[in-house]
């Protein structure tokens, strides 16, 4: 009887395990607390505690924090790098820029191999693949036995040019496996084979670094599961929104890096989708930052323009989510000019929100949540008390006094500036894509976003505000429900007008052989598998490129023109037509589609008029105090209409249903506010 | 000349009724959220390679043209410009500037930078008022002129550089004009490209437009004009109050071009003087030199900019706009000086030249003020051209290698100086990746590495720099020009820290034909098989280098930053290679202590030898480039080994400021 589908999210704080039983539609999450020194320890505890029989499992899929910690942390085993004579140092050179501009004592990070570990052989290649010098084998030889006598245990090789012809890299590798047997190799032209020597090395170094720590975490989870009487693949989330086998895993673990951050988004997708909105954003607001993401006709918005640090690319696809820091916990405080600011430091979990009452006293945004009754005295039903008159005082010191303003008032301006910041990041990510927010529903998550969901959602004159049935648990939910996928991509810099319509088909049929190759390794059968091709393009003489679907036939790369001219003038606002386009790569995406799981759908009950638990003072901006009705929401069944103002309390979360909004408890038992103040 | 922006102290409210301050918050955000738009979209759609780098800043302006807010990733050099080419098209223009318009502008003498630097600058209406301009400014490949890049070194006045455009309408009430816009773009190397970049840079200004109408929308136009008005006011209240904890007084420090083709050897000065009395900060460059005759001078705008970048660099977290103008002023003298040339003197090449001077002089004043945040010298920004015909294809295209570093910032308070890192010009200025130039330009690169031994010795290091090199392969008709400085005003430290490394091109280094060009030179002739190499400098270090940790010193050995040799002779740190290939190096201790102290009781003569003799030694091998630099303080020309006497006298008489001073 396989009838179960697991999913494990590992957070910072805590390891949520969501389950789904196929015989009976239902989802439940345990939580446990996340064990950093060794993740497996939680994610087995998770599933001991969630009752899980593992041979009943069907799926198990998970998202894994491994590899960013480690990334962040540089916590590697012994690594080295091989790289061309004279280029040793275009990994700490990089492109030489910092994040922060203007302040001289704050520098970009170590790079990820140190210059004592990065050697370098004879040997070039030019630009269009030609060799200019060929492989000194007799140095090559001596850098693998000096590798050996260091103990390197993974090797990255980056040569210059590799992407327009590997064949030095992949001798050098010959020449490491035959020295070094038991250490992984990464060459540059098979991790990512395009152009640019610093993204690409830098891609292949993180590869190698991630190499013994991913795939032995990987493998020993693999190993208990299959113990426990796991049968399946372990599936893991990657970057890229999808997922893959672990076999994948060794190849690649540089896919997994934001492993972490790709299973809300999916998660937001996938509620936005069920709720009929092919355009969604999604806000997942937590104690300490807000992760914002899109979704755009059905699909997130993917980029290659990526990296866990500031400095270190890794060009691999990657679910575009902006983090900004604005969460529960973030701090209200005024500057030196009186301005009222709002995070990006936060009281974190130490020393907590001044209403915790653990030591805070700087006013938090879950402070003026307390003050303005929009959370009662209790969190997590009545785990954890809050104290509001630690709110009050905090608020009264830090904001209100200063500023002369009511206790409420600063309370309310508090509540107002986050959401202001929140919006003004929602404008970022769509409006620099020619997206108007008026046109998509919010999906507001995480322990705080459906406290702030619908200020923020007028804020934007968005019209909807979709809340999901476990808020708090809602990133665990994505990793259920993804599909295996991979992303290939190669170099094809040519002018449109000189293509031959027959190369271009032949260089895509090669890449989906391989792709299919890799689907067929994992387990896919050839009836779920989907193959896309795309191509990046620009006008002539731009240096970025956008990427637009090809289909195939004679008349492809005509279309995919017209396509391109479309997308420029959507995303900037001008298209030029009599300019030459040029194709810049070629990429394919691969996927393996999983079988969704069928939620419960529940019947509408109509005419059920809920009872309050209890009516509180809730403020808002509008009306001031008003006396509020608060529900459990679990008393609220589908079908469910609420006039605002109301609360809806649940375990892991608090949703906000201001003045002059409709609450509907749909189908699926979300919450749709919908916001009757729009203006265009 | 000084500007004229009216100083008000405590301006805050004084005349106009504040706006609520979560009001003015969001506003104040929304309007940064606005111009960083329009920066996403520029780089999103660029042309010019320059400006795919960074090369390129925004900025919101007010009716008057004062700046609102400037693009949180802007490039430095741009910083307190902007607003003067947009009051520049007010002036121009008056009551001729309507809803739909875009001006053009580049013009170094009317507060611009170069005329690389091309600014679009569209007019934000609400019915028939101008509430604010909308403003995108980046740096094309070239601008015409007589040489390909339009930087060309041996220029003293500016016509023949490049086109300079005073302001001109672009755009006339939403339609282009293609007779001003082909007047513009076909004085260029490569119109299509200039082409592409005029209408994604229109276009970009669009975006910021749109925001602020929104922002109209929804609060209302007189609450969006106060706001404007509010945030420049909250920038400068902001810089008051810091500047009022601080002591009042007077600082001075002089820094040095290289030479002035126009006269013999020795130091071309710049003098900074910075007075804080109250909460007011003024700056005063009296006793900098007459303009120089080359195209290292400065113009009044990119004066001001080296100014306030500098300044700013110590309030990192303050937004900039015209408030902040408002509380730094300056006083930067009349006309015909090296730092406001005036026209017709050329500019262009401002940014090697006196804005780094400039800039690194105000750092070492703000290092005596703000001793915890201290900051040496830091590397010179350069540029490498190398142009012709591209043989690789029968039409032999011209080609253009344009190429720029990263190099070492100075040594400070409580770490070493960071390394290999983008020019103080533009921290966001990124390198150019060598794949793509070996693409586009019969060029191979033949190393990109960090320079050992490039960081100014320091108890803090100077951050290391970077050495390129490469040979031409198929090149014909091919010219080599440099754009930089510090060959002889080298990289300082401070607080009894060291220099680095003079800057400088090699043609074919290590072979007989080794010629050293020097840190200034244009067209030079280069043919297929030619080799060049130069590396960028290091930072200065800070604090006497013979009191750095000596473990600091041994990690800096087994990463190969500093060599076992330097170790010694700048360090004082006897460092034996026992099995190198396992990275086990040994501290002799007690030779250290031995060799420390003697180099302390020795180090004030060697920098007081005869410096013929010094230099007569370095031309028979005795002595090498870092020794004749940090150890005696003698400046030749590095090629013939030359001495440059009154030189080396200016440079010896900055290491006892700098370093020697504080030696105990």
């Amino acid at each position: 009887m396989t009838s179960l589908r697991v999913a494990v999210d590992v957070g910072g704080t805590f390891t949520d395990v969501c389950i789904f039983d196929e015989d009976t539609h239902q989802v439940r999450v345990t939580k446990v607390p996340s064990t950093p020194d060794d993740p497996m320890v939680a994610v087995m505890d998770g599933v001991r505690r969630g009752q899980v029989d593992l041979s009943s499992v069907a799926l198990f899929s998970h998202g894994t924090t491994v590899a960013t910690n480690a990334l962040i942390t540089r916590r590697f085993p012994a690594a080295a790098m091989v790289t061309t004579r004279g280029f040793r140092d275009v990994l700490e050179i990089r492109d030489g820029t910092k994040d922060d501009l203007w302040d001289a004592y704050r520098d970009v990070g170590q790079p990820y191999i140190r210059r004592r570990d990065r050697f370098e052989v004879a040997e070039r290649i030019d630009y269009a693949g030609n060799i200019v010098e060929p492989l000194d084998e007799t140095q090559a030889r001596e850098v693998a036995r000096l590798l050996r006598r260091r103990g390197a245990r993974t090797v990255a090789v980056c040569f210059v040019n590799s992407h327009a012809n590997p064949v030095h890299e992949l001798r050098m590798r010959q020449i490491l496996e035959e020295e070094l047997p038991d250490a992984t190799v990464s060459t540059s032209a098979e991790i990512l084979p395009e152009i640019f020597e610093y993204e690409r090395f830098n891609t292949t170094v993180a590869n190698a670094v991630l190499a013994p720590l991913v795939t032995g975490y990987v493998d020993r989870l693999g190993a208990q599961l299959s113990e426990g009487g796991y049968a399946g693949d372990l599936l893991l989330l990657h970057s890229g929104g999808g997922s893959m086998t672990q076999k994948m895993v060794q190849k690649y673990p540089v896919r997994l890096a934001a492993s972490g951050i790709a299973a809300g988004a999916i998660a937001a997708r996938h509620v936005a989708t069920q709720c009929g909105y092919p355009n969604a954003i999604g806000l997942d607001m937590g104690g300490t930052s807000t992760d914002i993401c899109l979704v755009h006709r059905g699909e997130l918005r993917v980029t290659k323009e990526w990296a866990v640090e500031y400095g270190y690319p890794i060009i691999f696809p990657s679910i575009e989510v902006l983090t900004i820091g604005a969460g529960g916990g973030s701090l209200a405080w005024l500057d030196e000019a009186g301005s009222l600011r709002n995070g990006p430091q936060s009281a974190g979990a130490d020393p907590g929100p001044a209403c915790y009452g653990t030591g805070g006293a700087e006013p938090t945004n879950s402070d003026a949540n307390v003050v303005l009754g929009r959370l009662g005295t209790t969190l997590a039903g009545g785990a954890k008390r809050l104290f509001p008159d630690l709110a009050e005082a905090a608020l009264t010191d830090k904001v209100a006094q200063p500023l002369g303003l009511g206790l409420a008032e600063a309370a309310g301006a508090v509540v107002k500036v986050a959401n202001a910041n929140m919006a003004d990041a929602v404008r970022l990510v769509s409006i620099r894509r020619g997206l108007d927010p008026r046109d998509f529903a919010l999906v507001a998550f995480g322990g705080a976003g459906a406290l702030h969901g619908a200020e923020v959602a007028k804020e934007l004159s968005i019209p909807t505000v979709i809340v999901p049935a476990n808020p708090g648990v809602t990133s665990a939910l994505g990793c259920l429900l993804v599909d295996i996928r991979h992303d290939l991509s190669q170099m094809y810099n040519h002018p449109v007008s000189t293509i031959d319509p027959d190369d271009l088909e032949a260089k895509f049929h090669a890449m989906e052989v391989s792709a299919s190759e890799r689907l067929r390794h994992e387990g896919v059968s050839p009836d779920h598998a989907v193959l896309q091709r795309l191509v990046s393009m620009r006008y002539l003489g731009q240096w970025r490129s956008l990427a637009v679907e090809i289909g195939t036939g004679p008349d492809a790369l005509r279309e995919a023109v017209q396509r391109f001219h479309e997308q420029h003038e959507r995303e900037f606002a001008f298209r030029r037509d009599d300019s030459p386009v040029e194709v810049y790569q070629l990429a394919l995406k691969a996927i393996g589609t999983t079988p969704k799981p069928a939620f419960e759908r529940h019947t509408p009950t109509s005419g059920h008029t809920p009872e309050p638990t209890s009516v509180r003072p809730v403020w808002f901006e509008t009306d001031g105090w008003v006396d509020t009705p608060v529900y459990d929401r679990t008393t609220l069944p589908a079908g469910t209409t609420l006039a605002g103002p109301a609360i809806i309390d649940q375990l892991d979360s608090t949703t906000v249903v201001p003045p002059d909004t409709r609450a509907d408890i749909d189908e699926w038992l979300n919450i749709r506010i919908h916001l009757t103040e729009v203006s265009r | 000349m000084s500007i004229d922006t009216p100083t008000r102290p405590g301006a805050v409210g004084a005349t106009r009724p504040a706006l609520d301050p979560v009001t003015f918050e969001v506003l104040k955000n929304a309007f940064a959220t606005s111009v960083d738009l329009m920066s996403e979209q520029i780089l999103r759609t660029c042309y010019s390679f320059v400006i795919y780098s960074r090369d390129f800043s925004s900025a919101l302006c007010d009716a008057e043209g004062n700046t609102v807010m400037q693009g949180s990733q802007d490039i430095a050099v741009h910083v307190g410009t902007l607003h003067f080419q947009c009051k520049a098209v007010l002036e121009l223009f008056k009551d001729d500037i309507h809803p739909g318009d875009v001006f053009a502008i580049n013009d170094p003498y009317r507060g611009g930078t170069h005329f690389n630097d091309v600014s679009f600058i569209r007019p934000i209406f609400v019915g028939d008022e101008i509430i604010g301009f909308a403003q995108n400014k980046g740096h094309w490949a070239d601008i015409g002129g007589r040489v390909p890049g339009s930087f060309d070194v041996t220029a003293t006045e500016h016509f023949g550089e490049g086109l300079r455009i005073p302001a001109i309408k672009v755009f006339d009430r939403g339609v282009f004009r293609y007779d001003v816009g082909a007047l513009l773009v076909e004085n260029t190397r490569s119109p299509e490209v200039a082409l592409g970049d005029l209408h994604a840079q229109a276009e970009a200004t669009s975006m910021c437009e749109r925001e602020v109408l929104r922002l109209v929308d929804r609060y209302g136009k007189d609450t969006v004009v106060d706001a404007m008005a509010q945030a420049q006011d909250y920038v400068e209240t902001i810089v008051r109050h810091r500047v009022a904890a601080l002591p009042d007084g007077t600082w001075s420090t002089t820094d040095y071009l290289d030479a002035d083709p126009g006269k013999g050897e020795g130091l071309i000065p710049i003098t900074v003087t910075m007075t804080i009395e109250g909460d007011q900060v003024t700056y005063n460059l009296d006793g900098s030199a007459d303009a120089v005759a080359s195209f290292l001078n400065s113009g009044y705008g990119t004066t001001y900019s080296a100014i306030y970048a500098g300044t700013k660099t110590f309030f990192p977290d303050i937004p900039l706009n015209s408030g902040f103008y408002r509380a730094v002023q300056a006083d930067i003298g009349p006309e015909g000086t090296v730092v406001n040339a005036g026209w017709p003197h050329a500019v262009t090449g401002f940014c090697s030249g006196p804005y780094e001077k400039l800039m690194n002089a105000i750092f070492e004043i703000w290092s005596q003020l703000q001793p915890d945040r201290a900051l040496a010298c830091c590397f010179n920004l350069e540029y490498l051209l190398v142009g012709g015909r591209d043989a690789r294809s029968d039409d032999r295209p011209y080609f253009m290698w344009y190429d720029w570093m990263a190099g070492g910032w100075g040594g400070r308070a409580t770490k070493d100086g960071s390394g290999a890192t983008a020019p103080v010009f533009g921290v966001g200025l990124a390198v150019q990746p060598l794949e793509g130039q070996e693409r586009l330009s019969p060029v191979l690169t033949t190393h990109h590495a960090l320079a050992v031994d490039s960081g100014g010795p320091g108890r803090y290091r100077g951050g290391v720099g970077v050495e390129k090199g490469g040979i031409l392969t198929d090149a014909t008709s091919t010219v080599m020009s440099y754009c930089c400085d510090r060959a002889r005003s080298i990289t300082w430290g401070i607080g009894g820290g060291l220099p680095s490394i003079p800057h400088g091109v090699w043609l074919n280094p290590g072979t007989d034909q080794a010629r050293f060009l020097g840190s200034v030179f244009s067209s030079v002739p280069v043919q297929a098989g030619d080799s060049f190499s130069r590396p960028s400098a290091g930072g200065g270090g800070y604090g006497d280098p013979l009191e750095r940790e000596i473990d600091a010193v041994l990690e800096d050995v087994i990463d190969g930053y500093v060599s076992v040799a330097r170790a010694a002779t700048d360090y004082g740190v006897v460092i034996e290679a026992v099995d190198p290939e396992l990275d086990d190096y040994r501290v002799d201790t007690e030779a250290t202590t031995t060799l420390r102290s003697r180099i302390r009781t020795q180090r004030r003569d060697w920098l007081a030898e005869p410096a013929a003799e010094v230099a007569a030694r370095y031309r028979a091998g005795e002595v090498d480039v870092l020794d004749m630099i940090r150890k005696y303080g003698v400046i030749v020309d590095w090629g013939t080994g030359e001495l440059l006497e009154e030189t080396t006298r200016q440079f010896r008489e900055t290491l006892h400021r700098r370093a020697a001073a504080h030696w105990s």
